[in-house]
């Protein structure tokens, strides 16, 4: 899996996803066909997640930027200096985009990291939740 | 091993952990990448002339109702093992877990001493 053809043939389905897994057991880590960082998503009544894997990353080189509909997670992983005998962890610059549709309380956002997992909460602001309103039938 | 081996007694999968090898000129220096391995969860297994490293994954589990749109990673036990050359100094090893990256450093031994031989007249 060094090069990725799948672009060029449509949308990768998650069932391909599945067969290539099967296809290609010795499949390393670093090679998996997703964007890097990996992204996990979820949401509660009040709030937006987004976890994020971001190994040997310190929560100040990690440049955060939230627009009215996205948050951009970008930055850099640099290689030590030496003679590589193995290169596995992925290097330089990277950016993912996390389509945010709900309208976001910008002043509570929060993040933070621990052991190399970095967790962003996005409230989400007062206006967007549902509320419930009764109607008096006349 | 197979990377998609299962752990039969928690079901989580076995990854081996993206890893660089580096030489520098004080010993050699092992990186992996086990984002979510807290201190407690790693083990390092030094035999002989076998290191074998191994951590399981503690993410938080989410709450009853949070909702799980997009999904990536999750739990998983990373496993990955190596042999050392001779010239490594097994009693200096020195491991770090910082971000979840492990940094192993792995001294070179004292090189023995050349000795020069005085050659005697007769």
């Amino acid at each position: 899996m060094v090069i990725d053809f799948s672009p060029l043939f449509g949308q990768q389905t998650p069932l391909d996803r599945i067969f290539e897994a099967f296809w290609s057991p010795s499949m390393a880590i670093s090679q998996r066909p997703y964007a890097y960082p990996p992204v996990n998503i979820s949401e509660t009544p009040d709030a937006i997640t987004v976890r994020c894997e971001l190994p040997g990353m310190d929560i100040s080189e990690i440049d955060l930027t939230l627009t009215e509909s996205s948050l951009a997670i970008k930055g850099e992983r640099k290689s030590a200096k030496g003679k590589y005998y193995r290169q596995e962890r992925p290097t330089g610059a990277f950016q993912r985009v996390v389509n945010v549709s709900a309208p976001i309380d910008r002043e509570k956002v929060a993040a933070r990291m621990k052991d190399g997992l970095l967790e962003i909460t996005l409230p989400k602001s007062e206006a967007s939740k549902p509320r419930k309103i009764s109607i008096d039938i006349a | 091993m197979s990377e998609n081996q299962r752990n039969e007694e928690r079901g989580l999968p076995r990854v081996k952990p993206a890893t660089d090898i580096v030489e520098t000129e004080d010993g050699f220096y092992i990186y992996m990448d086990m984002p979510g391995v807290s201190k407690e969860a790693l083990v390092i297994d030094l035999n002989e002339d076998e290191i074998k490293v191994s951590g399981r994954t503690a993410y938080p589990a989410s709450e009853a109702e949070e909702k799980l749109i997009h999904v990536e990673f999750g739990n998983g036990e990373y496993y990955r093992g190596f042999t050392l050359s001779h010239i490594v100094d097994k009693h200096r090893i020195n491991a770090v877990l910082k971000n979840g990256v492990l940094e192993l450093h792995l001294p070179k031994a004292e090189k023995a001493q050349p000795r020069k031989i005085e050659i005697q007249m007769g």
